[in-house]
């Protein structure tokens, strides 16, 4: 399989070596007018969540480190790596005890065929819905935990195969952008991976800062099921206001989450205070279908979250926390998160200043 | 357990043949297609690319991250090529956003 996986990448770099040639004649030249220079880049992000859920805390350390290595403007290699801690009370008392989990989540190669389309190839992050590719990053995410449907359209979380993936159309009006993939099944340690086949597409509108899309997924081993997302987000431009909601539905289950996050920054009272202070709502629903499980929950389940977050030094360091109730037949629990957040990016070597 | 076979040659080299052919395509579009970004410009054309970049980066970063530390210039191009795929952003968009952050 991996020397077919292998073809695969030298047949998009044959392509790529082919069609830079003439494509790319401007961008070369446009590139060399700015001061950006091309050194591979460790980024990525660290932090320290101290997390309760129904009274029972965990420890969570996690580091994210992101790989990128360029070759020249059109080819990028990129990965990304999870190690995060899971540390328990030995017998609900004891000391805590626990273990590191890793697992690759990306680690592709792009090659930024023209203005419209970018080929990837290797592991990939399956674009479905909001979350995954835009809100997990652990720098990011206004709420650590992440919706009850995120298991929908993420088996495994990663794919290994193709994607192609871009902006279909821009005009002054509008963007409209899509990703489709093909992922192989892989059983390999750290790369695990289902065979399923999808696509995601939206559409944002610049004036108005409201962005629409949906996703589709099919499974194609096993129970062969379809999966499907609907999202919409607003952002506006005068206010520090996030809004965002999805929709999601697979054989297993349904449900929604609306979330909406607001920098303080326009408070006239104490505003070098609260300037740099978030506050973050989030509510969800969801109802299992044909029993649930497969990473969602079995009954039907509610939930309410708040968020305080706060941002230090360029918004590089960050506070955070979290406060969810959830409700479900008979077990409803509070759910903690406190801790720190930090964003790295560092050049690999010197280059020029 | 048996390994089950994954996927057969034929549909992986059908898959590859099909991604080869649309990226082909798109290359061939791509060079019949009139340079997206301005020549070695005038400062009025500079300006409007910074501003444009501007735009690009509340339109499209601001809606997943708040604004980034400071960037060394040497790694601005490759944190751009990043964003771009991830972001799904155009070349000119592309082209803007490495003038607004690394003019």
């Amino acid at each position: 399989m991996k020397k077919w996986i292998w073809a695969g990448c030298m047949l998009l770099c044959s392509f790529a070596a082919r069609a830079q040639d003439a494509d790319n004649k401007s961008t070369d030249t446009d590139s060399k007018s700015t001061s950006a220079g091309y050194v591979p880049v460790v980024s990525g992000g660290l932090g320290y969540v101290y997390n309760v859920v129904g009274g029972v805390p965990t420890l969570l350390p996690q580091i994210d480190p992101v790989l990128l290595v360029p070759f020249g403007s059109h080819v990028l290699l990129e990965s990304r790596t999870d190690f995060t801690g899971f540390f328990e009370r030995r017998n609900g008392t004891g000391d805590y005890t626990g273990e590191i989990f890793k697992s690759v989540e990306y680690a592709q190669l792009d090659w930024l065929a023209s203005s419209h389309v970018t080929a990837v190839a290797g592991r990939y992050w399956l674009p479905f819905g909001l979350y995954p590719e835009r809100y997990q990053a652990l720098w990011i995410a206004v709420f650590q935990d992440r919706p009850i449907t995120g298991a929908i359209g993420t088996p495994n979380g990663s794919g290994d195969g193709g994607q192609l993936r871009g902006v279909a159309a821009q005009t002054d009006k509008f963007t409209i952008d899509y990703a489709a993939y093909f992922s192989t099944h892989s059983n390999t340690n750290e790369l695990q991976a289902s065979r399923v086949a999808g696509g995601d597409g939206s559409i944002f509108f610049p004036d108005k800062h409201i962005e629409v899309g949906g996703s589709y997924q099919r499974l194609l081993e096993g129970h062969e099921i379809n999966s499907g997302a609907l999202y919409a987000q607003w952002k506006p431009q005068a206010i520090p206001l996030d809004v965002k909601t999805e929709y999601d539905r697979s054989f297993y289950g349904q449900g929604y989450w609306v979330e909406g996050n607001y920098m303080l920054s326009q408070l006239p009272v104490a505003n070098n205070l609260f300037k740099n202070l978030q506050i973050g709502l989030r509510s969800q629903q969801f109802d299992p279908l044909n029993g649930g499980g497969h990473g969602l929950p079995t009954v039907n389940t509610q939930r309410v979250d708040i968020a305080l977050n706060y941002y230090f030094r360029d918004n590089n360091w960050r506070v955070i926390s979290n406060y969810g109730r959830q409700f479900s037949s008979g077990n409803d629990q509070n759910v903690w998160n406190v801790g720190f957040t930090y964003r790295f990016l560092w050049p690999l070597w010197p280059g020029r200043k | 357990m048996a390994k089950q076979r994954l996927i057969s040659k034929k549909t992986v080299l059908v898959v590859l043949a099909a991604v080869g052919v649309w990226i082909g395509a798109a290359g061939l579009l791509a060079q019949s297609q009139s340079p997206e970004a301005a020549k070695p410009a005038p400062q009025a054309a500079q300006a409007s690319d910074t501003d444009r970049g501007e735009k690009v980066f509340a339109n499209n970063c601001s809606r997943c991250h708040k604004p980034p530390m400071t960037i060394p210039p040497r790694i601005t191009g490759t944190v751009v090529m990043h964003m771009r795929v991830r972001a799904r952003l155009s070349r000119a968009d592309e082209q803007a956003l490495l003038r607004y952050l690394a003019p």
